[in-house]
C-alpha cells in the first residue's frame, strides 16, 4: 500500500527487532517460570497462525470461502508422514512435497469452482473436506490407518531431532518467519492486488485486465500451500494422527480464528490464533462446549466486530490519532 | 482503429443490440445517445468483452475481438468505465489505478513472493506512474484514502483514471457526467480534452445533451436497439427522427 512512505524508519527497525527477540527467548522464559506446557501451546500457535494465513489469502484477500480447508492440512499431514515412511523420503523434504500436492489438488478444485458463487463455494468445499475426510477414514488399501491412524516420525535435520516441544518451537518459529514474509510479499504485489480488486469487485478487475479464473486457483492453491505446511507441522510434531484432527469442525475452527482475528491483515490470523486457542485451552475441561463457543465467537464478531480483533484496534487507533481534525491526507 | 460490422445481440426474444456498426478513430470523441432502454450500455459491454455478440464482428486495430474475455480485451488497448460506478472500494486510491495496470505490469508468482529486485523496481515505478496520472485527472493529494471516501464526482474522475492506467488506445466512458455538479462536468470536459492529448479515441455515452454537443466529434444514435441516425452534432440536433424518439413525438 503506502509502503514507500514506510521504508527507512529506523523505530520500526528496533521494534521488530525486539519482538524477534522476544519471539526467540519465549521457550526460554516458559522454561524459567516453569512452565513448560506454554511452549507446547506456542507451537500450536505457530500451526495454527501459518494455516490460518493461509485461508486469508483466499478468505481475507481475494474474497473466496472455503469451509473445506481441513482436507489440505490433512493432505499435508498424511501427505508428509506416508511420504517419509513408506517413501523413506526425508521429513524435511517430505514436508514440501505434501504441501506441493496439496496446493496442485486446490488449484484442481478451484479450477471448476472459480465459476461458483460465494454459498455454492461454501457448499462445494464442504463437500471436498467430506470427501477427504472419508478417504483417509476408509482409505485405499487402508493405507492412513483408517480410524486408527497413523504414528509419525519427529524431524530430524543433519542429525539433530526436533523431538521436544523446545526444540521443534524453533523449526515452528523458523516455518512461521517464511510464510508469513511470503504471505506479506504476495498480497502486496500485482498478484495480491489483482486478489482483493476480484474480491472488491470481479467484474471491473476482469475490465481492469485481471484475469480472476487466473487468481482465484492461484489464490486457492497457494492457500492450501499454507494449510498443508501446518498440516505436516501437526503430524511431526504430534507424533501420531487420525482422522478426527481433519474433520469439518477443523476447517470452522479455522474460519472461527481468521473472522475472530480480523481478516486481510498479518496480524489479523495470529491474534486470532492465539485468542482462540488460549480460550480453547480455558474450555478444555468442557470439550463438548467447544463447538457451542466457537458459533458464539462467530456471532459475536459477525455481528459486532465485522473487522475482527485486529480491526477493532486499528478503527481505536485511527480514532485515536485522528481525534477532532478532519481525516487529512497522508501526502 | 475501432470498427464494428452488424452487430447483433439478443436476451431471448429481445434484440438488445439489432445491426450496429460505428467507426471510432483515434483521437476522436465519438458520442453515443439515445433514450433509455436503447441498448448503449449493452454495446459497451459487447465491445469490452463481457456479452459476446450473436452476430458481427469488433475489428480493433486490425485485430478481431468478439467474443474475446474482458481481460483480453483490457490487454489490447481497449479500458472502460461503469455506469454504476465499480471501484475497489476498500482498496487506496492509488491501489485502484496500480490495479488498473495490470496488464501492463510484468511480475509473475515467484517474482512477487520473493520480491526480487526486478519486481521492486517495477513496483516503484507502477506508484510513480500512478501518481502522476492521478495528478493528471487532479486527484494526487487524494492518493492515500479509500477509494470509497471519494465524493460521487471524484469517483467517476477516479474510474477514468483507473482507465487510463492500462494506457489504452480506447477509452469507453459510460455516463461519466452521472451525478456530477455543474463545475465538475467543466472539470470532466477539460479532462477530456486532456486525453484526447494522448491521442487516445473516445467513445462516450451521456444523457446531459449540453455536454454531448460541447465535446462530441461526431453521433451515433440508438432507439430499441437499432442505429437511427450518425452524424456531426448539428446534423443530429436538427434531424427530426432524433427529436421524435428523444420527445416521443408521433411518426
Amino acid at each position: 500500500m503506502n509502503k514507500l512512505l514506510e521504508k527507512k524508519n529506523p523505530a520500526k527497525h528496533i521494534k521488530s527487532f525486539g519482538f524477534l527477540a522476544l519471539l526467540l527467548l519465549l521457550p526460554v522464559i516458559f522454561t524459567a517460570v516453569d512452565f513448560t506446557y506454554g511452549i507446547t501451546i506456542s507451537c500450536f500457535v505457530a500451526i495454527y497462525v501459518i494455516a490460518v494465513s493461509g485461508i486469508d489469502i483466499v478468505f481475507g484477500y481475494c474474497g473466496q470461502i472455503s469451509m473445506g480447508h481441513a482436507a489440505f492440512y490433512a493432505v499435508g499431514a498424511y501427505g508428509s508422514a506416508l511420504l517419509s515412511s513408506k517413501l523413506n523420503i526425508p521429513i524435511i523434504i517430505s514436508m514440501f512435497i505434501a504441501p506441493v500436492i496439496a496446493a496442485i489438488l486446490g488449484a484442481l478444485l478451484a479450477y471448476p469452482a472459480s465459476k461458483l458463487v460465494f454459498h455454492f463455494l461454501s457448499l462445494a468445499t464442504i463437500a471436498f473436506g467430506e470427501i477427504t475426510y472419508q478417504l483417509i477414514l476408509q482409505s485405499p488399501g487402508g493405507i492412513t490407518g483408517n480410524a486408527v491412524g497413523l504414528a509419525t516420525k519427529k524431524v530430524n535435520l543433519f542429525g539433530f531431532a526436533f523431538n521436544t516441544s523446545f526444540r521443534f518451537y524453533y523449526l515452528a518459529l523458523a516455518f512461521v518467519l517464511l510464510l508469513l514474509a511470503a504471505k506479506t510479499n504476495l498480497v502486496s504485489s500485482r498478484v495480491g492486488r489483482a486478489f482483493v480488486a476480484i474480491r472488491e469487485n470481479t467484474h471491473a478487475a476482469e475490465g481492469m485486465g485481471v484475469n480472476a479464473r487466473k487468481y482465484k486457483v492461484i489464490a486457492f492453491a497457494t492457500s492450501a500451500f499454507f494449510t498443508a505446511v501446518a498440516g505436516s507441522m501437526y503430524a511431526h510434531f504430534v507424533g501420531y494422527i487420525s482422522p478426527d484432527t481433519f474433520t469439518n469442525k477443523q476447517s470452522v475452527l479455522f474460519i472461527t480464528m481468521l473472522l475472530f482475528g480480523g481478516t486481510a491483515s498479518k496480524p489479523g490470523p495470529i491474534i486470532g490464533a492465539i485468542a482462540v486457542l488460549l480460550l480453547n485451552e480455558a474450555l478444555r475441561s468442557m470439550e463438548n462446549m467447544q463447538m457451542l463457543v466457537y458459533g458464539f465467537l462467530l456471532l459475536i464478531v459477525i455481528l459486532l466486530l465485522p473487522g475482527g480483533i485486529f480491526g477493532m484496534i486499528k478503527d481505536l487507533f485511527y480514532k485515536y490519532t485522528h481525534r477532532g481534525g478532519k481525516e487529512n491526507a497522508k501526502s | 482503429m475501432l470498427k464494428v460490422n452488424n452487430v447483433t445481440l439478443s436476451f431471448g426474444g429481445l434484440v438488445a443490440n439489432n445491426d450496429i456498426s460505428m467507426e471510432v478513430p483515434a483521437g476522436k470523441i465519438i458520442g453515443l445517445i439515445g433514450p433509455n432502454g436503447a441498448g448503449k450500455t449493452t454495446f459497451f459491454n459487447i465491445v469490452s468483452g463481457v456479452y459476446k455478440p450473436d452476430k458481427g464482428t469488433i475489428v480493433f486495430n486490425g485485430t478481431e475481438i468478439q467474443g474475446k474475455r474482458p481481460y483480453q480485451i483490457n490487454k489490447l488497448g481497449i479500458a472502460r468505465t461503469y455506469q454504476v460506478i465499480n471501484l475497489f472500494k476498500k482498496m487506496t486510491v492509488i491501489d485502484n489505478v496500480v490495479v488498473g495496470m495490470h496488464s501492463r505490469l510484468n511480475q509473475g508468482y515467484f517474482s512477487a513472493l520473493f520480491k526480487t529486485k526486478k519486481a521492486r523496481e517495477e513496483e516503484k515505478m507502477a506508484y510513480e506512474k500512478a501518481l502522476e496520472l492521478l495528478d493528471f485527472v487532479g486527484l494526487k493529494n487524494r492518493a492515500y484514502q479509500l477509494a470509497d471516501s471519494l465524493s460521487y464526482g471524484e469517483q467517476r474522475i477516479l474510474e477514468i483514471c483507473r482507465g487510463l492506467a492500462s494506457n489504452p488506445q480506447l477509452l469507453l466512458l459510460d455516463e461519466p457526467a452521472a451525478g456530477m455538479n455543474a463545475t465538475e462536468k467543466v472539470e470532466l470536459d477539460q479532462l477530456m480534452q486532456k486525453i484526447l492529448k494522448k491521442d487516445i479515441g473516445i467513445l462516450i455515452i451521456e444523457h446531459d445533451m449540453k455536454l454531448m454537443m460541447g465535446v462530441a466529434d461526431y453521433l451515433y444514435v440508438l432507439n430499441y436497439g437499432k442505429l437511427l441516425a450518425h452524424g456531426v452534432t448539428a446534423d443530429i440536433q436538427a434531424n427530426p427522427e432524433v427529436i421524435a424518439a428523444y420527445l416521443g413525438g408521433d411518426e
